[in-house]
């Protein structure tokens, strides 16, 4: 029977939308201090952006796109950065996400300093929650099997 | 113009309040999926009203952006799931 | 009164007026490929006619610009969910509604 993965509308209108929610959820990341958003609500709708690809394609389609080790290579990457940034005001002879001690490695004034750290952090953290959510998703939706057999 | 979007704000509610009849008594899951997706439609513009009534219409925005997008992931998910009768790859 | 607040007032009275009609179609339709219709055309009018009559209350600025945004999302999108749910609907054999023969 014809699945709804071979359905050519719905198939187009997925790849037409999935860039321009990515390119909605960088904004939302990034103006966590301004606007509602943040680090958590954008990797939300990042990886939601990731869902409407599998259901739409079929896991085989979106495997081609973004594999399932690179997924578990975002979220380490997401953790590095937060605890970087950490480590790095430590070295820097301050407390432990102590972002004021950054203003002496880039040269720009204290309150900047902070603005900077934080921003870095909510990348690391939006990074982070994308690939658990898509990686949660994948192992409820194959029943732990890595394939797409039917599990009744 | 507050006292306008109030009104019309109430008159989406009381609209609302009538879907909810379909939803309970819909017969049948298909029913009861069309009509949580009108229900999305109007909470889409009760939110921006309220931006309107409060003066701080740029908060609401992205809020109201973000609620279209789950709204029609959902649609699309549920009628998926329906289809394949269990499964949703 | 400028005549962008009148033209807005106008937007959203004409957006409202959609709703109230495909809200009365979804309770009294027969069967559920017609309450889809309603809900599906006149549901996504009566956004767009709001989003149109917002942009104009706003102004030429940043907000109204996102507005637009929102306007353009789901007039892509609305649709392509009524399509899936139709389809949906199809395959599961959901009977659509037929005139009654009259047994001579």
């Amino acid at each position: 029977m014809i699945q709804i993965s071979d359905d050519i509308i719905i198939k187009t209108l997925a790849r037409v939308l999935v860039p321009f929610i990515q390119l909605y959820a960088l904004y939302v990341i990034m103006h966590g201090h301004h606007s509602p958003g943040g680090g958590f609500q954008g990797g939300v709708i990042l990886g939601a952006s990731l869902v409407l690809l599998v259901i739409t394609h079929g896991l085989k389609g979106t495997q081609k796109r973004i594999s399932e080790k690179s997924v578990a290579i975002f979220s380490s990457l997401g953790v590095l950065i937060y605890a970087g940034i950490g480590v790095l005001c430590l070295v820097l002879l301050g407390n432990f996400l102590d972002y004021s001690k950054l203003a002496i490695l880039l040269s720009v004034p204290l309150a900047q300093a902070r603005s900077l750290g934080i921003l870095g952090v909510e990348i690391g953290v939006g990074l982070a929650v994308m690939a658990v959510m898509f990686s949660i998703f994948y192992n409820i939706a194959t029943g732990g099997k890595q394939s797409e057999e039917d599990n009744n | 113009m507050d006292t306008f979007f109030l009104v019309i704000g109430m008159g989406l509610c009381i609209l609302v309040l009538l879907v909810l009849y379909r939803v309970v008594y819909g017969p049948g899951v298909f029913n009861r999926v069309a009509a949580l997706s009108a229900i999305g439609n109007k909470t889409l513009i009760i939110l921006l009203i309220m931006g309107f009534v409060y003066h701080r219409v740029e908060m609401f925005i992205d809020i109201s952006m973000v609620y279209a997008l789950l709204n029609f992931i959902g649609t699309i998910a549920a009628s998926k799931y329906l289809e394949m009768e269990g499964s949703i790859l | 009164m400028s005549i962008t607040t009148i033209l807005a007032v106008l937007f959203m009275v004409g957006g409202l007026f959609f709703f109230t009609t495909a809200t009365i179609g979804l309770l009294r339709f027969p069967d559920f490929f017609t309450r889809l219709h309603a809900t599906g055309k006149g549901d996504t009018l009566a956004v767009l006619l709001f989003l149109v009559g917002f942009c104009f209350y706003e102004g030429f600025t940043l907000t109204g610009l996102k507005i637009v945004f929102i306007a353009v999302f789901m007039f892509l999108a609305q649709p392509t969910a009524t399509h899936a749910l139709s389809r949906a609907g199809l395959r599961c054999g959901v009977k659509p509604w037929m005139k009654k023969e009259d047994k001579k």
